[in-house]
């Protein structure tokens, strides 16, 4: 009696490990959790690597916001670089786009920037405090905030133009002053 | 062609397997005396299939036969020939088909070792063996097949890995850790025939402690190198992240460790049988749940290099092991029953009893804590971490209590010892281990667990040594022999247990190093100028400026630096990133000097050639090269004892030992 | 081009920026608290190892946060729980003990007493009644009650 209650006890142990270990089968273990979407994204100071000025979230209150974190060493970044350049040209009157340096140093960027191009303001964020405030896990990177200062959603990865064009359609959908209403309401 | 050729041979290996499989079952079962010869051919032509099954990658990787899927995955002609080689496991597919040979050649040794045993046992034994074998060549023969044909041929691969041709340790490192994790395929072939048969004779008992033993050894080693390796290459600064692959390595460990100790209390005391032959099985299990969790992708690991779908038939495989296992153990645990009560709660089988129970609860909280995030997410849709901060809390008492037993165990006689015998065996040492805390603390060094493992170790090493050399004095001062032959002899006379303390000096060894380099460890971040100095412990650090080159596969940029050690001598470090034309992102070499009392550890962190300075990471680990250095003693003492023995010098020690005390008295192998 | 995005993705798992980036470490008592709190978090881009431990970008981010905090003069349920409203509960090393968390930190308790348990019925099993004698001979030597010694000795008188 006592060896039966121990196998079934095992078998049922059994179980659900193996049930368990299925049911990871496509889950990404490399995901990391993101905690800040709806919430109010966290305010900043950066520098404009362009011209030197010091920038904070005051200075685009009222506008949805692009935010895309980037560095010169990553390989991914390059490959997303023109698709946000379309983004900024396509919608850049609608929404604002920043991009921000991760990890990196000015001269790095300065060049990767001259030889890549940029027609949206790109910052420096020294010792990465705004990509930890943001909870970054990694570059590239791409935030939207929408125009009441609410982290709607993150991209992870290099991003491509469906994705960037329906996330901005959203950010302007929210952008109304009926969304702005309900979404103020809280 | 070599595609082909290759495939053929794997699908030879897999009908062998299957033919020797069936034969060693049916034969086994109904108790016939003449498949065996067939089970032991069919064992031979697996392993020659499996044999050339992996030159044959082996030649189509030397040659760059980019038509195989694998070559064309791994390979490239910027490679040094080396890596090359071992890049026949530096992916899954070829790691897989590696396996199959190791499995091979450990079935054509246990093979020709036992061949002259009573057939009807050995063949299920070699008959469950092949099942396995019939597993893994299903496995390189279909869902992690290398030999597939490409087409059209690629002109150039990309080569391993780069994490995977950093460093020669990645040549030995794999094959050490794949003896281990395939060596404990044997044991459980033997525990297996044996449940199935339903005695634990001698028979079975014998090859089953040795053939453990074996892998036991490999498979320490294997650990020891992984964590060199991570010392050597990672530079994060240290050896063990309690990553979930280093768990699934250690798991089998630490089930075999307490299979060692419990088959000693099985053999004399006629106990623990059932879970003597549960270890047994557990071992390979948990190997194979190891390579899952490596090799399925399910896990985020430094390790998961390779990711692929063989996950959901591994589990299947798994799945039915378990199932198997459990099956055939609550059928026959009755067989094996007789069940001793322990006589005193201070002897040498409680001893041994709560080590397997450390032990394995140790094995439980690894295992629970790699798994938990898995649990968390599949139950609740939370993600969850379990890290280091987790193991270290829960895991070194345990390992405290085991250093504690590995002091009283081997002191303590068998049976029920007289409190004045177990005052006598304990006092010397107990003393010897507070004075090691009073001397430590009287030098100035803090933290409960590390003074305190200082304590046991000192206190088990005073035993181990006492037992060690004890009879070579006896042999010395009673019939005056030289010292050296009086340890060789007492050595010859009771090998397990002579290598069995041997063992225990190295696991003493590592136990120190790790406390040591664990709790002492002194970091800092230093950003120098070329020419600038920076003072660290008892070193200092000059930058001298970069230096570039170019390797076949990869260029590399090191900082030099000119460190100037405590005996006045300079020296120059350069610790270096190397850029993989594969990988974006350069992977660090860290510079290490290395003495018997610490190491002195740089990685290089970040530069800028423009303004000619460099961020290092620096790291003095006290005693931490401890660890690597004992692999020679666990290699002599696991040979020693898994060495044939005459049975007869071995039989008139322990017969001598016979009754008043108990059965057989001896203090075997420890 | 899909396996080389993959491909790059993965690699860039481990993010080491070759670039020269800040990360001054702090006075020496304002360290150590970093150093302590950075080895219970971790690093976003990497596989389990802690911020302090390790080497890639990210980390390096991230413990020069958790330095700016210390320096600000948070306490260190305050920068966890900075780390915890960003990453959730997967940004701590050690899971919270709460909930279904518990099962984590009392299993192996759970099963450590269960064994004692175990091990202390095979104990009472066993007759109290039925004491083994142990024959001790007048011993000759004060070694004489080590079995092995014994039969050692044994060995050599013949």
């Amino acid at each position: 009696m006592k060896r039966m209650w121990v196998t079934i006890a095992a078998a049922g142990l059994v179980g659900v490990l193996l049930l368990v270990l299925a049911k990871s089968f496509g889950t990404n273990p490399r995901a990391v959790p993101f905690m800040m979407a709806g919430q109010p994204a966290p305010a900043f100071v950066v520098k404009n690597l362009q011209n030197g000025q010091r920038v904070s979230m005051e200075d685009f209150k009222g506008r949805p916001l692009v935010i895309n974190f980037w560095a010169s060493w990553c390989g991914p970044c390059k490959t997303e670089h023109p698709y946000l350049e379309w983004g900024a040209r396509q919608f850049g009157d609608q929404v604002q786009f920043i991009g921000v340096i991760f990890e990196d140093t000015e001269e790095n960027a300065q060049r990767y920037l001259s030889q890549h191009g940029t027609s949206f303001p790109q910052m420096l964020d020294p010792l990465s405090r705004m990509a930890v405030d943001y909870g970054c896990s990694g570059v590239p990177e791409t935030y939207f905030v929408d125009a009441n200062g609410i982290i709607v959603d993150k991209h992870l990865g290099p991003i491509d133009p469906q994705a960037l064009t329906a996330q901005v359609r959203n950010l302007l959908a929210r952008g109304n002053p009926q969304a702005a209403n309900t979404g103020g309401a809280k | 062609m070599n595609a082909t050729l290759g495939y053929a041979f794997v699908l030879g290996g897999l009908a062998f397997a299957v033919f020797g499989a069936v034969v060693g079952f049916v034969g086994g079962l109904r108790h016939s005396q003449t498949g065996y010869t067939w089970v032991l051919r069919s064992v031979i032509g697996f392993f020659v299939c499996m044999l050339m099954a992996n030159a044959v990658m082996v030649f189509a990787l030397v040659t760059h036969d980019f038509s195989v899927s694998y070559v064309a995955q791994v390979g490239s002609r910027a490679t040094p020939l080396l890596f090359t080689v071992v890049s026949l496991w530096s992916a899954l597919e070829g790691s897989i088909l590696f396996w199959g040979l190791i499995l091979g050649c450990y079935l054509l040794a246990f093979g020709l070792a036992h061949r002259k045993e009573p057939p009807v046992a050995m063949q299920l034994a070699v008959g469950t063996m092949l099942a396995v074998g019939v597993f893994f060549a299903f496995l390189i023969a279909g869902p992690a097949n290398p030999f597939h044909a490409v087409s059209p041929v690629p002109l150039d691969g990309p080569g391993p890995n780069p994490l995977l041709q950093n460093h020669l340790l990645m040549v030995i490192h794999p094959p050490m850790l794949y003896l281990g994790y395939v060596g404990m395929t044997v044991p459980f072939g033997v525990a297996v025939a044996a449940l199935i048969r339903g005695e634990l004779s001698p028979t079975f008992m014998a090859p089953l402690r040795k053939w453990t033993l074996i892998a036991w050894a490999f498979l320490s080693v294997g650990i020891i190198l992984g964590a060199w390796w991570a010392y050597a290459v990672l530079g994060w600064g240290g050896y063990w992240a309690w990553d979930p692959v280093e768990n699934a390595s250690f798991l089998p460990w630490l089930t075999a460790t307490a299979f060692v100790h419990s088959t000693m209390v099985q053999e004399r005391k006629g106990m623990l049988k059932v879970w003597t032959v549960a270890l047994a099985l557990a071992s390979f299990i948990l190997t194979l749940l190891g390579t899952f969790m490596t090799r399925s992708g399910v896990f985020n690991s430094v390790h998961s290099f390779t990711q692929s779908d063989i996950g959901p038939t591994f589990l299947v495989f798994i799945g039915i092991l378990l199932v198997f296992s459990i099956a055939l153990l609550s059928s026959r645990a009755h067989l094996l029953a007789p069940e001793r009560p322990l006589d005193a709660p201070v002897s040498r089988e409680t001893a041994i009893l709560v080590n397997n129970l450390m032990l394995v609860a140790i094995t439980f909280t690894v295992l629970l804590g790699t798994l938990f995030p898995l649990i968390s997410e599949a139950l609740r849709d939370k993600r969850i971490s379990v890290g280091e901060p987790y193991f270290n809390r829960m895991s070194v008492p345990g390992f405290l209590v085991v250093l504690f037993l590995m002091g009283v165990g081997p002191a303590l006689p068998w049976g029920r010892p007289t409190a004045a015998t177990i005052k006598k065996q304990l006092m010397l040492p107990a003393l010897i281990g507070v004075g090691v805390v009073v001397v430590t603390l009287l030098l100035g060094f803090r933290g409960g667990y590390a003074v305190a493992s200082f304590g046991l170790a000192g206190f088990a090493l005073t035993v181990t040594l006492r037992e060690l050399l004890l009879p070579a004095k006896v042999r010395m001062t009673e019939h005056g022999e030289r010292p050296w032959t009086a340890v060789v002899r007492s050595a010859q006379r009771a090998r397990r247990r002579f290598g069995g303390y041997l063992v225990h000096l190295a696991v003493i060894m590592i136990a120190v190093a790790v406390s040591a380099s664990s709790s002492y460890v002194t970091k800092t971040t230093v950003t120098l100028k070329d020419g600038e100095s920076s003072k660290f412990g008892r070193y200092e650090l000059t930058m001298r400026g970069f230096t570039e080159g170019q390797e076949p596969h990869r260029s590399y940029l090191a900082a030099k630096l000119d460190v100037k050690t405590p005996d006045g001598e300079v020296r120059q470090a350069l610790p270096r990133m190397n850029f993989y034309e594969r990988s974006t992102d350069p992977i660090g070499t860290p510079w290490v000097r290395e003495t018997a009392r610490e190491d002195l550890y740089i990685s290089l962190m970040a530069f800028s050639q423009a303004e000619n300075t460099a961020s290092f990471n620096v790291w003095v680990f006290p005693l931490v090269s401890w660890i690597w250095w004992s692999i020679p003693l666990i290699l002599l003492g696991s040979a020693i004892a898994a060495w044939p023995t005459r049975k007869k010098a071995t039989a008139t020690v322990s017969a001598a030992a016979s009754p008043p005390v108990s059965p057989q008295a001896s203090r075997g192998a420890a | 081009m899909i396996a080389g995005l993959l491909l790059s993705l993965l690699l860039s798992q481990t993010q080491h920026a070759p670039q020269f980036a800040g990360s001054q470490p702090l006075e020496p008592a304002l360290e150590a608290r970093a150093q302590a709190l950075g080895k219970q978090l971790r690093c976003a881009v990497c596989q389990g190892l802690s911020i302090s431990d390790s080497p890639a970008s990210m980390a390096r981010a991230q413990l020069d946060t958790v330095r700016a905090l210390v320096t600000e003069g948070k306490t260190d349920q305050e920068i966890k729980d900075y780390f915890v409203a960003r990453y959730g509960d997967w940004a701590l090393l050690a899971p919270p003990a709460h909930g279904f968390n518990w099962v984590v930190w009392l299993g192996p308790l759970a099963m450590v007493l269960i064994g004692v348990a175990f091990i202390a019925l095979m104990f009472k099993k066993g007759s109290p009644t039925a004491p083994v004698a142990e024959t001790a001979p007048a011993p000759p030597a004060d070694d004489t009650d080590d079995p092995y010694l014994k039969a050692v000795r044994a060995e050599l008188k013949r």
